[in-house]
């Protein structure tokens, strides 16, 4: 079985260097876990082990031997298999064509052998039997499938490679609870057999529930490894953070906010993914919604947004009745969402900083004329504000790190406020870091007077930053816990027990 | 949430539409024999239909051609002139060697070659070099013309008569061009189940993907070019057959014919999505508009006008006809 050392591997993409000094060593047998806020360079040392990026200096051994990983599919001649953080998926091809699209079997030479690639990728479907989900099947194309499912055909996909050495780039962000405890028991057996794994996860949870090994990242650098039993949440985090400040926003549970008159007011709500829910956001209260992944959380933010059909029901803003049917119509509303999908919702990928946080000002003021210099000005304050970093206005904003790029999605709501924040799973993928920041910038946009909705996947999360929790279940809200009531059992218990 | 929704609400067209994107055009093609039907009721007969796949034989396979680069997320503009080209060759070679029928097969065979070495150098300049595929295939268009006016400057030269005689003619009682037909659907159904035809729609697909999962993905976008030039080749073995002369011109304009062709058939112009079969669809449904401008009894100088409103409109049908079955 093999064993992989990466030492002093580094890549620059023009001025910015994504990866300073990476060092990784990987042993047989063992889940290794890698972690660091984003922007750090994990995903570039992942991409650099599988062959598609090409490191500037520094060395890759493979039991002791050195070796070129000059692409994908000499990287996977090698033994390595890799999940892609960003998917590798064809969206048009089956689910059975993605799993086996980098080695599909054949027949004569040419033929794809569609009987082989059946039964193969049954076996691996069959894996994941029970927590797939509706909809799932070998036949189906992977453009009809939800995130959480198109997450598991990447899964699939990586283990399909049958190699020794296997990468998982943040595998988990978009499973529910159920899938991710399938996916680790699958992790388990293929350490028994003496695979080799690097797993990249943003929870702690997962973390040190299936890590042998933990190597921390900081500024493209890394700067620790030790056993996992050999170490804690808390001495993980400082590694990450460096210097900085102790985080709070995991800990401390807010202040409850007295609620003041309601900013939205939601009423017997109907539509496909929800059913009859019912709430009221009042003015600087910030109202959490939690549950498993995928269980009309986020339909309703949408719905609200205008960015999704409601076929019953009502939704006011101060009390003025507004149903919106397209997000712009919301947006002049007041109402402004973040998603966690920045790829999908967010960013206006290719197009310069500026452009990404302008537009809702845009809309917001009917304006048609641009004048760069002045709106510069204006994007600076909330960027500012944010602590986003970034070299220069102009550059595109998906040289940022996924963190930064949330940061400047977030900002383009700050030039002109909105009365209500729709969060949408805003922390997906995001670094602990950022997600201080953010959490510290939302409880000072409720202190000011705004309305917020938040659905968070982490529950810990939701539990540290909700003044009140509205679990769903199946579509519907199950259970509301405020004051004494948020604990994470009540949460839990009200998230599993059948709707 | 939105997806499972869909999922759910998609009706049994939608799902028809899905197995078989060429639905829409199949429809079309249909609606368009009926309309050729009533305003020529002749037109229906055999010998017309006959005469209708000797006509446009030539743009269903460079439809066909045009399809497996699109596959892939590319576009062949120089496709046409790989037509011409391929034409004039097979004529002047025919002429110098005699014209019997052992120098017809050779020469047929030279014209696939040069097919096959137009796709070849499409291949290594878009997908070798990285140049902008409409523009680097523009360029070689306007470079395989000048080939083709080197080897025959003036339209004239006539086939030998073994050639067209056995394009026109018949077998067993059944004309040549049915035969081709068949052996080309063998050939087509073929190529569907190859492994290069899924790799070539995972590329065009995401190209990004396709790389990290370990794709050749130059190797398979120049293989779609190849193929685009080999099919073309066949394309002006058809009209050589169908106007028994060299013409250094011909195929300039059959270019962007065989790219709406493409479009009608439901393939995605952006790649990753389509079939081979809606492209053939395609070709025969402008083969009929051009048919019924013709026997509406259109005034010359109004075809034109008739004749891109008509394509206009199927273009919208289609699109209509699979939003509907989606929504």
């Amino acid at each position: 079985m093999s064993e992989l050392i990466v030492r002093g591997a580094r890549k620059a993409y023009g001025a910015t260097v994504a990866l300073s000094r990476g060092d990784l060593h990987l042993k047989p047998g063992e889940v290794h876990v890698l972690i660091g806020s984003n922007g750090s360079g994990k995903s570039t040392l992942c991409k650099i082990v599988a062959g598609s990026v090409k490191p500037d200096a520094g060395e890759v051994l493979l039991d002791g031997k050195p070796v070129t990983i000059d692409g994908p599919r000499a990287a996977r001649a090698l033994g390595i298999g890799i999940f892609y953080q960003e998917l590798s998926l064809a969206a048009r091809r089956t689910v059975a064509e993605n799993i086996l699209l980098p080695a599909m079997p054949v027949k004569g030479g040419i033929f794809v052998d569609r009987t082989e690639l059946e039964e193969r990728t049954a076996r691996i479907i069959a894996e994941f039997q029970d927590v797939a989900g509706e909809g799932f099947a070998a036949d189906v194309t992977v453009d009809r499938l939800r995130a959480d499912q198109r997450q598991l055909v990447e899964i699939m996909k990586a283990l399909a490679t049958d190699a020794p050495i296997l990468i998982f780039d943040e595998p988990t962000s978009a499973l529910d609870r159920a899938q991710v405890d399938r996916f680790f028991e699958i992790l388990r057996r293929l350490k028994q057999e003496g695979r080799a794994m690097v797993f990249i996860s943003h929870r702690m949870d997962e973390i040190f529930s299936i890590g042998d090994r933990v190597t921390v990242i900081r500024d493209g650098a890394t700067v620790a490894s030790s056993a996992i039993a050999e170490t804690n949440a808390d001495e993980v985090i400082r590694q990450m953070v460096g210097e900085r400040e102790a985080l709070s926003a995991e800990s401390k549970p807010p202040v409850p906010a007295a609620a003041g008159e309601p900013m939205l007011s939601v009423a017997n709500l109907n539509g496909a993914g929800f059913r009859d829910v019912s709430f009221t956001v009042g003015k600087g209260e910030i109202l959490g919604f939690g549950g498993l992944h995928g269980q009309g959380q986020s339909s309703v933010l949408r719905a609200i947004f205008g960015a999704l059909a409601h076929n019953a029901g009502t939704i006011e803003v101060h009390g003025k009745a507004c149903a919106a049917r397209s997000p712009a119509e919301a947006i002049r509303n007041g109402i402004a969402y973040v998603s966690g999908d920045r790829g999908r919702d967010g960013t206006l990928t290719g197009r310069p900083i500026l452009e990404n946080v302008t537009p809702i000002h845009f809309l917001r003021n009917r304006s048609h004329l641009a004048r760069p210099g002045a709106l510069a000005t204006l994007a600076d304050g909330p960027l500012k504000a944010l602590k986003t970093k970034f070299q220069d206005i102009g550059q595109p904003v998906n040289s940022l790190s996924g963190g930064n790029q949330q940061k400047v999605v977030i900002a383009r709501w700050l030039i002109d406020r909105p009365a209500i924040l729709l969060l949408d799973d805003p922390t997906k993928g995001i670094d602990l870091a950022a997600k201080s920041d953010l959490f510290q910038l939302i409880r000072s946009l409720a202190a000011e007077g705004m309305g917020i909705a938040l659905y968070s996947s982490e529950d810990a999360e939701l539990l540290a930053n909700a003044d009140r929790i509205l679990v769903f279940n199946s579509g519907v809200v199950t259970r509301e816990l405020q004051g004494e009531d948020r604990t994470r059992y009540n949460l839990y218990h009200a998230a599993y027990e059948a709707a | 949430m939105s997806n499972a929704a869909t999922q759910t609400n998609t009706g049994g067209l939608g799902r028809l539409i899905r197995r078989y994107p060429f639905l829409p055009a199949l429809i079309i093609l249909v609606l368009l024999l009926a309309l050729n039907g009533i305003f020529e009721p002749r037109s229906l007969s055999f010998r017309s239909m006959t005469g209708l796949i000797s006509t446009y034989l030539a743009l269903m396979m460079l439809s066909v051609a045009q399809t497996y680069v699109v596959f892939s997320g590319d576009i062949d503009l120089s496709a046409g002139s790989i037509v011409s080209l391929v034409n004039v060759s097979v004529i002047v070679l025919m002429q110098k060697w005699g014209g019997d029928g052992f120098s017809v097969i050779a020469a047929c065979l030279v014209g696939a070659l040069i097919g096959l070495a137009c796709g070849l150098i499409n291949g290594i300049v878009v997908a070798g070099l990285r140049l902008q595929a409409i523009v680097a295939t523009f360029a070689t268009s306007i470079f395989f013309t000048g080939l083709a006016l080197t080897v025959l400057p003036v339209a004239g030269t006539p086939a030998p008569e073994a050639y067209w005689t056995t394009y026109g003619g018949r077998f067993l009682g059944i004309p040549f061009v049915f035969y081709a037909v068949a052996a080309v659907a063998i050939l087509l159904a073929i190529l569907m189940r190859m492994r290069l035809t899924t790799q070539m729609l995972a590329v065009g697909d995401d190209q990004q993907a396709a790389f990290q999962s370990g794709l050749p993905v130059t190797a398979i976008r120049i293989k779609g070019y190849v193929f685009c030039g080999l099919f073309a080749a066949l394309a002006a073995l058809c009209i050589t057959g169908d106007t028994a002369s060299g013409d250094p011109l011909v195929g300039g304009k059959m270019t962007l014919y065989s790219v709406a062709a493409v479009v009608l058939g439901g393939s995605a112009l952006a790649g990753g999505f389509g079939t081979v079969t809606g492209s053939l669809i395609g070709a025969l449904i402008i083969g009929l508009i051009n048919a019924l401008v013709f026997f509406v009894g259109t005034p010359s100088e109004w075809q034109n006008f008739v004749q891109g409103l008509a394509i206009l409109l199927a273009l919208m049908t289609g699109i209509l006809v699979s939003r509907g079955a989606r929504a």
